[in-house]
Order: structure tokens, then sequence, then C-alpha cells
């Protein structure tokens, strides 16, 4: 009997040779590696020059690994063809560092687009289920504004919508909480991890950025800093 | 001397290369198009028709302006300067307008409003980091953002120019009549100046215009990467690239169908 492919992994990552990074002394020999199992929340912690903000794009394929490789499901995502990476890139869940809303869409259009253009979904079996995700994150009073209108909290709230559309099982989330209150940070957390199983969260949820909020700690399996791992070690 | 014969060269091979971006560009774009998913049709569609409303429809006004304008001083340039011309001014006004002007000053318009807002647009997109969000969503920013543009455009551009020509003429009959000049024999000259390659050149410049208003301005909006900064810029480079491109179709239309 095989074994579950993992749902994310990264192999041999030369961390220092990704665009923006290994200046300001960070080693630029270190290579990372990392894997992330099933119902883990994993968050990997850096400073601005320890390349941590492209892990998510490479993750994702969004971004060719300079060596080594990023896998997900045992798949690389950069290695398929272009129609290959989409349809496969909408299996994973995935907030960008930003938000990355589109500014001409209401809040409620952003979170709509992927379901719409993406899924088969009946038109009324959209609307139910972006009702149930603005209900979960508490935007239904906001729905109607477009990003510029909405408070940075209420943006974040729907780019994490947005990414859990799909009721994805893995999640990416790019520097998720920065700017974010402790209390509001938790919330999302828990809205990513999507209640909990035996094993931990019912999603897996692969998490950035250069800080965690204290209250968070002890809700995330593992945190990994990027500088206190030695050059090659796994984290 | 041999220095400067390589100076010339390397800027030509620079400006030739400089091509295969966009060439590349549009033929992603196109290829693309097979690969859009069915319910990404529907989402497609409509921001088609926005585009059209846009592009078109919002255009309506600055085309009828134009084009009447346009037919007035040509045809009292004409009746000032060629004395006793008159009766042939629908000829004049299919050979200025129809051929050359109605198309070219529809192109221009269509570039100062629509061109500079995709490039504009796209380039706030792509500083933003929405078009990362959306590959990273399974969405290919050609289906959402480009070809439902440059279908917008064609048609538009298309679309517009037919209007422009159809005012224009209409307009000069209406001026002549007002300079004492026989009306229906205007249309009948207009009539006689018209054949079969006009309109078949109008809607093929409507397709070739439409087609570089609506790829260039989207491949300079979409080549952005450093920051704001560089909006302003990328604007400038699509509405100069697009400019240039529709005078560069007129010349090799009228050289191919005219020589």
């Amino acid at each position: 009997m095989s074994a579950e492919p993992l749902p994310l992994v990264f192999e041999g990552i030369p961390l220092g040779l990704l665009p923006g990074a290994g200046r300001g002394g960070s080693d630029p020999h270190a290579v990372f590696s990392l894997e992330v199992r099933a119902h883990e929340t994993v968050v990997v912690l850096g400073d601005q020059t320890s390349g941590v903000d492209r892990l998510a794009a490479l993750a994702l394929g969004l971004d060719p690994a300079p060596a080594g490789r990023a896998l997900v499901w045992d798949t690389a995502i950069a290695a398929l063809s272009r129609v290959r990476q989409l349809a496969f890139r909408r299996r994973v869940g995935y907030l960008p560092a930003g938000d990355g809303l589109l500014q001409n869409l209401s809040l409620r259009d952003n979170i709509r687009l992927p379901l719409r253009f993406g899924s088969d979904f009946q038109p009324d079996d959209i609307e139910g289920r972006v009702n149930v995700i603005l209900a979960q994150l508490r935007l239904k009073a906001v729905a109607h504004f477009r990003p510029a209108a909405a408070t940075e909290e209420e943006r974040r709230r729907a780019a994490l919508g947005r990414a859990l559309a799909f009721d994805p099982e893995l999640v990416v989330l790019d520097q998720p909480f920065d700017g974010l209150a402790e209390r509001v940070a938790a919330e999302l957390l828990e809205v990513a991890r999507g209640g909990e199983v035996g094993e931990g969260g019912r999603r897996t949820v692969f998490i950035t950025g250069q800080d965690l909020p204290a209250m968070l700690r002890p809700r995330v399996e593992r945190l990994i800093r990027l500088g206190a791992v030695p050059a090659g070690a796994r984290a | 001397m041999l220095e400067f014969f390589a100076a010339i060269g390397r800027g030509t091979t620079r400006r030739f290369s400089a091509l295969g971006g966009p060439a590349r560009f549009a033929f992603e774009a196109v290829a693309a198009l097979p690969s859009l998913p069915g319910a990404g049709r529907r989402v497609a569609l409509r921001v088609l028709l926005n585009q059209l409303r846009f592009t078109a429809l919002q255009a309506v006004p600055l085309v009828v302006l134009l084009s009447a304008l346009l037919s007035f001083v040509v045809i009292q340039t004409t009746l000032q300067t060629f004395n006793g011309l008159n009766e042939f001014i629908g000829t004049v006004m299919v050979v200025t307008i129809v051929r050359l002007l109605g198309p070219l000053l529809t192109a221009l318009a269509v570039i100062g409003r629509s061109g500079t807002a995709i490039t504009a647009e796209l380039a706030t997109n792509t500083v933003m980091g929405e078009i990362r969000a959306l590959e990273g969503m399974g969405i290919d920013p050609y289906h959402y953002l480009v070809l439902p543009r440059l279908a917008g455009s064609v048609l538009s551009v298309t679309i517009l120019i037919v209007m422009f020509d159809v005012v224009s003429l209409s307009a000069g009959w209406l001026a002549t009549s007002v300079n004492q000049a026989s009306g229906g024999r205007y249309v009948t000259n207009v009539i006689a100046a018209l054949d079969t390659s006009d309109i078949v050149l109008t809607v093929a410049k409507g397709i070739l215009f439409g087609g570089v208003i609506g790829l260039l301005p989207c491949y300079h909006g979409l080549k952005v990467s450093r920051g704001p900064t560089e909006i302003p810029q990328a604007v400038t480079r699509g509405t100069v690239a697009a400019i240039a491109s529709v005078f560069i179709i007129t010349a090799l239309l009228m050289f191919l169908f005219r020589a």
C-alpha cells in the first residue's frame, strides 16, 4: 500500500539565490528543505533578505526554483504545462502577500471570481457558497465594498475567503497576519485551519511571514525561523 | 567607418528584437483561447461586454463629433481650394475619409481613450500583485484580462470606423446641400467612388487596428515589474507603440492594395 503523498515538500531550495534574498548577511549557500504533513499548520518566519517571501510562490510554481524543487502532493507545479499549472493551483488555496484583491471588483465578487471562472457549479450554488464564506469571515455588511473602500482587516478577510473558495485541503498563506491585531490573526488562522480533526486542523496550512503573533504560536504544529536552522539541515 | 555601420546594425537588431516580445505575447494570447474553461467563458464574456461599453459605446459621441468636424473641414477646404469642384465632393470624401482619415482618426481616438486606460489598468493590476494572485488562483490572465480586451478592441474599432465613415458621408451630404451643390449628385459620386475593396479594407483595418490597440497596451501594462513609477512609462510605451503600429499598418495596406 503506497503512502499518501505529502501536501507540500521543499527539497534543497537555495534561498540565498532567490531574487531579493541573500543580502544583509544571510547565508547565500543555505538550502531549505521542509516536509509539511497533512493536517499540520507550519509557519516559516524570516526577515526580508532570507527569501521567506518567495516560498509561497515557489510552492505554487509561480516562480521557478533556482535549484532543488517544491512539490505539492508529489507534483512540481512549475514543471507542468501552463494549462495544467492553472488547473492544479485551483486545488490549493493561496493568499498572496498584500491580499492581491482585484480593485475593480467588490469583496463579494473577489470571493466569487475563482468559483465562477474555475468551476462548473450552478450560479445558485456559487451564491450559497459565497454567502457562507462571507458569514464565516464576518464580511456580509461590507461585501459590496470595493477593496479600496474596505479596511486592511476586511481586505485580508476577503482574500482569505477567496483562497478558501474551493474548500482546498492545502492553504498557502503568504504574510497573512502582517498589520493585523492578534485577535483577528487568531480568528483568521482558525478559519484557515477549517476546524479540528484527530490529526490537527482539517486543512493543511503553510504560512510564511516575518513574525507570528504570540497568541497564535500554540495553534501551530511547527514554527521554523530561517537563519536559526543550520545550512542544509532539515527543518 | 566600420564602427559606424556596426552601430547602425546593433541599433537595428535591438529594434527588431524588441518586436519579439509583443509577437510572442500575441501568439500566447491567441494560443490561450482553446484552453478557456467553459465556466470562464461566461465571465470573460461579461468582461468583453464591459470593454465594449467602455471602448465602443462611450466613444460614440467623440467619434460622431470628430467625423462631423472632419467632413466639414474637408468639404470647406476642397471648395475653397478647387473652385468648381463641387460636383466631385463625393469622390473627395470617399478618397480622404473612407480610405484614409476615417480609420486613422478612429484608431487614434480609441488609443487615446481606451489604449491608455488598458495599459494603466493592467500595469496597476501587475504592481498591486493582482496578476500573480489570479495565476495563484488558477485563473489565466490571458483569459480574464487580455482576450476580452483584445476581442472588445477589435469589435469596437471596426464598429467605430464604419460609424465614422457613415457619419462623415452623411455630414458631407448635409454640407453639400448647404453649399448649394446637388445632394443627389453627391450621393451618386459617393456610390460610384466606393468599391468592394473599400469595404474589405475598412473591415481589415478594423481588425488589424483593433488587434494592435488591444494587444500592445496589454503587453506593456503586464510587462511592468518594478513599481508604480513605471506605470506612466508603460502608458507612454503602449500608446506610442499602438500609434506607430496603426500608421505602419496603414502604409502596408496602402502598398499592398493600391500598388
